[in-house]
């Protein structure tokens, strides 16, 4: 490993940073997807623990949809994908 | 009923009796037909098997590519899922009237999404509601045949899915 040389901060890099407004990726609510088959399937897919992804299940469950995960357009399309792929019903949108 | 999953290593053990053997092997072949049908909205099966990504209509355009870009993959994998509960059932060894296969952890994965899906599609084709007491169905009919149906694909995938969070 070679020693970097000292890095000169320049602060105008700071301000070209965008945080650009997630979309956000929502699961809803269907009468056919066991309780238990949401809560595997968001373990599964986002690496979630038990405990989130049971608050997320029972979100749905009682309020008809969560917001399940957040990103990049791309993330978001691709988020949706694997959940249709495991036959969880999922939208995604960009919240004004 | 007897648990019909059970954990063995990586994979899974699955025991069931010759009847549900007969039955699990015609599901392959019927849901294949559902999922070859062509992408149509209009049908609530299909709308449910392979829903909108964009519920916004002026994202249509949006919409229209992922569909073009995402329908064809997620049609061939579940296709491929049915292929591997096929290979996985033709398998099976007869022992004391059960059928025992073991299943690897990918054959797990396929196992579980032709149950779901299979739930999916007659869940959906049936109407079921959240609350099985609402039904008022006769079971002699056609229609009590499909909820019988459901209902063991239901307990099965239910108890797969308690063995792979066990």
């Amino acid at each position: 490993m070679s020693v970097a040389p000292l890095e000169v901060q320049d602060p105008e890099l700071d301000e070209v940073v965008v945080t650009e407004r997630p979309w956000i990726v929502i699961v809803w609510n269907d009468p056919v997807n066991l309780m238990s088959y949401v809560v595997y399937v968001l373990q599964k897919l986002f690496g979630y623990s038990r405990q989130k992804a049971t608050k997320l299940m029972l979100q749905v469950h009682h309020e008809g949809k969560a917001v399940v995960s957040d990103g990049t357009r791309e993330k978001a399309e691709a988020d949706v994908a694997r959940l249709h792929a495991h036959g969880l019903w999922a939208t995604m949108e960009h919240p004004a | 009923m007897a648990r019909r999953f059970k954990r063995k290593g990586e994979g899974i053990a699955v025991s069931l009796p010759v009847q549900e053997i007969e039955i699990l092997r015609t599901v392959p072949d019927q849901l294949g037909d559902v999922l070859r049908r062509p992408r149509d909205p209009d049908d609530p099966v299909s709308r449910r098997l392979f829903p909108t990504a964009y519920l916004d209509p002026t994202q249509e355009d949006a919409e229209q590519e992922w569909q073009e870009l995402v329908h064809p993959e997620l049609l061939r994998e579940r296709l491929a899922h049915l292929d591997v509960v096929t290979d996985s059932l033709a398998r099976g060894v007869e022992r004391r009237g059960a059928i025992e296969v073991l299943l690897s952890a990918e054959e797990v994965q396929a196992w579980l999404g032709v149950l779901n899906d299979a739930r999916l599609a007659l869940g959906t084709s049936l109407g079921v509601t959240e609350d099985p007491d609402e039904r008022t169905v006769d079971p002699e009919t056609p229609e009590g045949a499909g909820y019988a149906m459901y209902d063991w694909l239901t307990w099965l995938e239910g108890d797969l899915i308690e063995t792979l969070l066990g």
